[in-house]
């Protein structure tokens, strides 16, 4: 077979690998190293004046994304502050009821989505690709749309409270409360958040790729850094909880828009649906805060302890067990529901259960310091204290995941002291522990061990203060969120004790800001290593450069930096992949997912403003519908996609200058990959989990009706037309297969068969689209929630059939204007995957409105 | 795709083809879990569609019997699979409980310890589920 | 409802388990809202259960932060790996699975009982932002409703019906049991077995609104011949008011239309929106327990419920002169 018939995508590496020692000894020549510095330098060049903004590069937006997080959260602070002080003494008038009710909605809701979450994928991408030793994350114009979204996205939300327009229902949002609440408050948590939602999940595709692909040559998955697996765990954790609380929040706006009686149990809805897709989000999302948490931990131990950490495959274990486990919690947020005792008791079970691993990953940590000899650094200070908090917040986990003690604690101050004590000791603490111990990775100066230690013992006494005696005012009958309390029930004292508890908290979160704002010009750079660790992004340059890492590491062991001796000289040198940047592109190495074999040279995008400007118009196509007007909504929407066509066509999968590139130690690699080889194509399958995993939860909300109603759908309904559903489904099939055909008949060269396939495949799609329209238009959805169950459905796969037939034409363009040709046809590999799951959904959904609901 | 033309891949080290990466998969050591996650959906769709719909229609007793058959053979399959990776982690004949080496030996090793031990937990998770089945039996 | 109503009781069985369990608890007795006061058989198991989790959960969380302290400062000095690996195997894994499994195995034991079915009044129990609608079934099918109080026989289990008009709500007493949550369009069953005579504190616990803060409510348990007496007195109609003052009261609450939102059986005061005021007087607490009883209380809450209960559905009376209000105060504080 003769090389140029070989189609791009399956190009394979050549040459030699892995690297022998003779090959890794050969000195790089000065003047080499020079002219590949300088290269790389104006490769990496970060814009400068206000096209700053424009960067891309994850060490400035995850600079932004941190530092915006915390900015969140401190303002979420200043909201408990408030409510201590309103808690103060009884029946106190300082705050009305209103203002109370909405400054614990936004407390919850900007602490768990605008900080906890955003945080985690803020930290990721900071430092993930420096643990891997790669340039920059795989698709950073992605991060950047992400952030820019986070922003717009947090400062609405956020903001509302100011104009007292804030929701108000609880960050539980639980109808019919919610449902039927006045006002725009409801709208802005459910529109602003889900936007945020949106983000996040752009931000997990992201970071399970480049844990999965952007791993340095030779770092197999038993020496990947504890991090990347937690990274790993935790993006899959959101593809699928963040989902059905997306599907919920579609129901939701729904009803609140346009009548669709979902929650309302007049017209045969229920409100626990709600409740069941916002705790399958709920209690993940605990855990999607806790274990990347309890992953900078995993960095820190081994480092303090002088020793590799022990227990690797335990820790492992223990991050994929609680991933899995954590996802049967949910109901034991709704023991009190008067679900049958044997439910409730699988949930107390798998919530014992989730003890175990959980267990697993401290003993871990105590066994590796009872094994290393221990240095007690700052970091390490700050990990002692989360293990005092976490151990007595899962103690009481313990304790509430026995349902009967719950139907007590549930719903009072017990339960806000095991929240905060989790939180504090499982996400808080150990984030700033991770603060004290990256700042010198990515600010190259130290932060100041005295304000550190006065930070600490402020936060912690302060958070013992406020959160221990609550345990206490809740069994002594304080319900949660209560704008006051009678005088008389004994909970006067514990309730001041807290307030000026939460003064000594806010007091430590000062010291803390202050020493990560204070100016440090006239402090010394760092050393290189400065607490000694043995992972690799220890082995950054000082003074700081742009580029990540001067060149691509070939790792053999868990601890490069204590293993291989040579590992940082032969870096600097640019002895290893990539040392250079003679086409003047932003590039990494991408390898294979089990051993990391180097399969591909990615070239990452750069700067842009059309990021910016796309993350704008998404968010007006979210805003706009808060206030109900709807026109400049879709034509935001509008905007919104052609900016993301234009990114795509303009910097993703253009056909290379060249198809193989040497990188270095006598290994070239291919510059274009298209199917499963390539990044994209893993973005769009992880993606589309997510997005199957929204659509399942739709069709559970078909079969909960069915389950929860003795009359779904109710007797004599009418149903949708079953003869235009089957045709719909067709149409769809058959776009489907089109779409199919044409990527095997473009690769065979048969290029002008391939465009008619793909011109005519949006036609079928649309006249299957209007198929489904068809079908339910006669059903009223305001009248019951069978018919409006259906037409969900229907908009469901309408709006993926509008971006299908996008996707169709965006291939056909390409085809046409020499974009995609027979050999670079990433693109199409893409849409068809997208298709794949497009098909499905569309034959389920043909199922569910045509068929289903005429058996139950 | 024909690769069997050895000049053009970068040449795999003798062990590896052993333990080739191509052998191998990230989703192994999620049978297990995943064994948990199935018997634990289905026993919570069981009880729920039944104590919901059908509590008047069939004897309670009929559908744990049933649901505790299915813990068993949901056990038995937990237990097999911990068993293939405990073979894989081949403790007793190399001695090596951490596997941190970059080899593709160590690496196959890692991947039979953690799927054994995701094998222990997921049974244990399995018992605790079907605690309930066992000391309740009613829908109240 | 107050604290001299509080019931004073023997210690119960097994309260030597208080000594074990700090200080801190002794304060918890103390209160008329309080999970850890036992009211009954249910709040007593569960008292219990919460002792032994709590001495349990104190030992390990020495255990654990003394194992850390102890190789992070006292000996921080390399130990053996062997040691090492045992302890996670041992801590991590052997420990847990037996203890969890045992604590699992415990609470799940108790919950039949804590549900078993009632033999005693079947009380229907309604919320709304933010009172409690109460009806009492009795045997021959009539109803006896009455509002913002539950009074329970000391000995039976009393069964409770719960739903809600609107929006979720919860129904809560703590000395007397665990809560559970009131829905609109479904009705919940909920058993509590009280047995010792006392006046406690409800309260609801699921977030409802404006006014979640104030809707709570007194449950009173008395003996049994008391509960009946007290029912039958609930049932008959409202007595005619007592004193010119009380009189003149009656004739404002209709001319003022309130009984367009609340009856007072036996006048042609027939409302159902609002809390049914038939023997309001004899309440222990006024709107859901934001209030008590007396002439000031009524007046209080008359001239301006939303100073009370931000929300509330109820009109602000304030155009009305003291002496009328007044007046209204002394027909409604009649009603016994």
């Amino acid at each position: 077979m003769s090389q140029n018939r070989i189609p791009a995508g399956d190009l394979a590496a050549k040459g030699v690998y892995p690297p022998t020692e003779e090959m890794l000894n050969e000195p790089v020549p000065e003047e080499v190293q020079a002219g590949q510095r300088e290269r790389l330098a104006k490769a990496w060049k970060t814009p400068q004046g206000w096209r700053y903004w424009t960067a891309v590069n994850n060490s400035e937006v995850g600079v932004w994304y941190t530092m915006t997080a915390f900015a969140f959260m401190l303002m979420a602070g200043v909201m408990a502050l408030l409510m201590r002080l309103q808690l103060w003494v009884p029946e106190n008038d300082l705050i009305s009821a209103d203002m109370f009710n909405q400054l614990f909605t936004m407390h919850g809701s900007a602490m768990m989505f605008l900080f906890a979450v955003p945080m985690f994928e803020a930290i990721s991408i900071l430092i993930l690709p420096a643990f891997l030793g790669a340039r920059d994350m795989p698709f950073p114009r992605l991060s950047a749309y992400g952030y820019w979204c986070f922003l717009i996205g947090g400062v609405f939300v956020i903001g509302s409270i100011l104009f007292s327009a804030a929701p108000k229902a609880g960050w539980f949002m639980y109808p019919p409360l919610a449902t039927i609440e006045l006002g725009i408050g409801s709208d802005i948590w459910l529109l602003g958040l889900s936007f945020i939602e949106v983000a996040s999940i752009a931000a997990a595709v992201e970071l399970i790729v480049g844990a999965l692909k952007c791993r340095p040559p030779g770092m197999r998955v038993n020496v990947m850094p504890l991090y990347a697996w937690y990274v790993l765990v935790v993006g899959g954790m959101i593809l699928f909880a963040f989902p059905p609380l997306i599907a919920g929040d579609f129901l939701f706006e729904l009803e609140r828009s346009f009548d669709w009686p979902f929650f309302d149990h007049t017209r045969g809805g229920d409100p626990m649906l709600w409740q069941h897709l916002f705790w399958i989000f709920g209690h993940p999302e605990v855990y999607i805060i806790f274990l990347p948490s309890i992953a900078i931990a995993a960095m820190i131990v081994p480092t303090v302890a002088r020793r590799p950490i022990l227990g690797y495959s335990w820790i492992v274990l223990s991050a994929v067990g609680t991933g899995f486990l954590s996802f049967g919690l949910w109901v034991h947020h709704m023991f009190t529901t008067g679900l049958p005792n044997i439910s409730l008791g699988f949930f107390s079970a798998a919530s014992e259960a989730v003890v175990i691993p959980t267990g697993i990953q401290l003993f871990a940590f105590v066994a590796t310091l009872i094994a290393g000899r221990v240095v007690m650094t700052l970091p390490m200070l700050w990990i002692a204290g989360a293990l005092a908090i976490f151990t007595a917040g899962g103690l009481t986990g313990v304790m509430v995941a026995v349902a009967p003690f719950d139907w007590q604690v549930h719903d009072t101050y017990f339960i806000v002291a095991h929240l905060h004590y989790t939180l504090f000791g499982g996400m808080v603490f150990p984030v700033i522990a991770g603060v004290y111990y990256f700042f010198p990775f990515f600010r190259k100066k130290m932060l100041s061990e005295r304000l550190g230690r006065w930070a600490f013992w402020l936060i912690f006494t302060g958070f013992n203060i406020t959160f221990l005696p609550m345990h206490l005012t809740g069994l002594l009958g304080m319900p949660r969120r209560v704008y006051t309390y009678p005088e008389g029930l004994g909970i006067d004292w514990l309730n001041q004790i807290s307030t000026v508890g939460s003064f000594i908290v806010a007091a430590g979160f000062a010291v803390f800001a202050w020493d990560i704002v204070r100016p440090k010009k006239d402090q010394p750079q760092i050393a290189r290593n400065p607490w000694g660790g043995g992972t690799l992004e220890w082995s950054h340059e000082i003074p700081e450069t742009k580029w990540g890492v001067r060149s691509i590491p070939h790792i053999t062991s868990r601890y490069p930096l204590w293993d291989q001796p040579k590992l940082v000289d032969r870096m600097d040198a640019g002895r290893y992949y990539l040392p250079d940047a003679e086409e003047g592109l932003r590039e990494t190495v991408v390898t294979s997912v089990i051993d990391a074999r180097p399969i591909q040279v990615q070239r990452v995008t750069g700067p842009a403003y059309i990021t910016i400007m796309a993350a704008g118009f998404t968010g007006g196509a979210f805003i706009f519908p808060t206030f109900h007007i709807y026109t400049p909504a879709i034509i935001c929407a509008a905007f919104a996609v052609v900016c993301i066509l234009y990114w795509l066509w303009t910097s993703t999968a253009r056909p290379p200058e060249k198809d193989m590139k040497d990188v270095g130690l006598g290994l070239s690699l291919p510059t274009y990959a298209a199917g499963p080889q390539a990044v994209g194509w893993w973005a769009v399958w992880i993606t589309m989990l997510g997005d199957a995993t929204a659509f399942a939860s739709l069709v559970f909300g078909v079969f909960f009706y069915w389950t929860s109603n003795s009359a779904f759908p109710p007797p004599g309904a009418e149903h949708a037309s079953g003869y235009v559903v089957a045709l719909a489904t067709a149409a769809f099939a058959l776009s489907w297969a089109l779409t199919r055909g044409a990527r095997g008949l473009n690769r065979a060269g048969r290029v002008a068969a391939a465009r008619a396939a793909l011109a005519l495949a949006p036609l079928l799609t649309l006249s299957g689209m209007g198929g489904f329209i068809l079908s339910v238009l006669d059903l009223d959805p305001t009248s019951h929630v069978y018919p409006a169950m259906m037409w969900a459905l229907m908009v469901w796969v309408v709006a993926h059939g509008i971006v299908g037939t996008i996707m169709q034409g965006y291939c056909l363009a390409g085809s046409l204007l020499g974009k995609l040709t027979p050999r670079y046809d990433a693109d199409l590999w893409n849409v068809t995957l997208f298709w794949h799951f497009l098909g499905l959904t569309a034959l389920v959904t043909g199922a569910m409105i045509g068929l289903v609901p005429r058996l139950m | 795709m024909d690769r069997d033309d050895h000049d053009r891949q970068p040449h795999p080290r003798e062990d590896e083809h052993e333990f080739g990466e191509e052998r191998e998969s990230l989703w192994r050591i999620a049978f297990a879990p995943t064994i948990w996650a199935f018997h634990f959906a289905i026993s919570y769709a069981a009880v729920s569609v039944y104590c919901f719909k059908f509590e008047r229609m069939v004897d309670m007793g009929t559908l744990r019997l049933g649901l505790i058959a299915m813990t068993v053979v949901m056990l038995a399959a937990i237990a097999w699979i911990g068993w293939r990776a405990f073979r894989r982690w081949d403790v007793y004949d190399t001695g090596e409980f951490t596997n941190p080496e970059g080899s593709a030996e160590d690496r196959h090793q890692f991947l039979g310890h953690a799927g054994f031990l995701l094998a222990v937990v997921s049974f244990i998770g399995v018992v605790y589920d079907t605690l309930p089945l066992v000391i309740l039996g009613t829908c109240r | 409802m107050t604290r001299d109503t509080r019931a004073r009781r023997p210690l119960p069985p097994g309260s030597s388990r208080l000594l074990l369990a700090a200080p801190l608890l002794l304060a918890a007795c103390d209160g008329r809202q309080s999970v850890l006061v036992d009211g009954g058989a249910d709040a007593r198991i569960l008292t219990d259960l919460f002792v032994v989790m709590l001495i349990g959960a104190v030992v390990l969380w020495f255990g654990m932060n003394g194992l850390f302290y102890w190789a992070t400062r006292r000996s921080p000095a390399p130990h053996s790996q062997r040691m090492a690996n045992w302890l996670v195997i041992l801590g991590g894994i052997a420990f847990p699975t037996v203890t969890l499994g045992a604590l699992l195995v415990y609470g799940l034991t108790l919950m039949p009982d804590l549900r078993a079915t009632g033999d005693g009044p079947v009380i229907r129990v309604t919320g709304e932002q933010w009172w409690w609608r109460v009806a009492y079934e009795r045997e021959d099918g009539s109803t006896v409703v009455t509002a913002n109080e539950i009074r329970l026989p000391a000995g039976v289990r009393s069964t409770f019906l719960l739903d809600s008009k609107e929006v979720i709500h919860s129904f809560w007493v703590p000395s007397l049991g665990g809560k559970m949550d009131m829905f609109p369009g479904r009705v919940n069953e909920m058993t509590l077995g009280p047995e010792v005579p006392g006046v406690y504190r409800g309260q609801c616990a699921e977030f409802c609104g404006e006014s979640h803060a104030w809707m709570a409510f007194e449950a009173e348990v008395m003996e049994p011949a008391a509960f009946e007496a007290w029912l039958e007195a609930e049932a008959t109609p409202a007595a005619p008011p007592a004193t010119p003052e009380a009189g003149r009261g009656a004739a404002l609450f209709l001319s003022q239309g309130c009984g367009a939102c609340h009856a007072v059986r036996g006048t042609p005061a027939v409302g159902q929106v609002g809390p049914d005021l038939t023997h309001v007087g004899s309440r222990h607490s006024l709107a859901a327990g934001r209030l008590g009883t007396s002439l000031e209380d009524f007046a209080k809450w008359v001239a301006n419920p939303g100073a009370w209960k931000p929300g509330a559905e109820m009109p602000a009376y304030d155009h009305l002169s003291d002496a009328q209000i007044g007046a209204i105060a002394a027909y409604l504080e009649g009603l016994e």
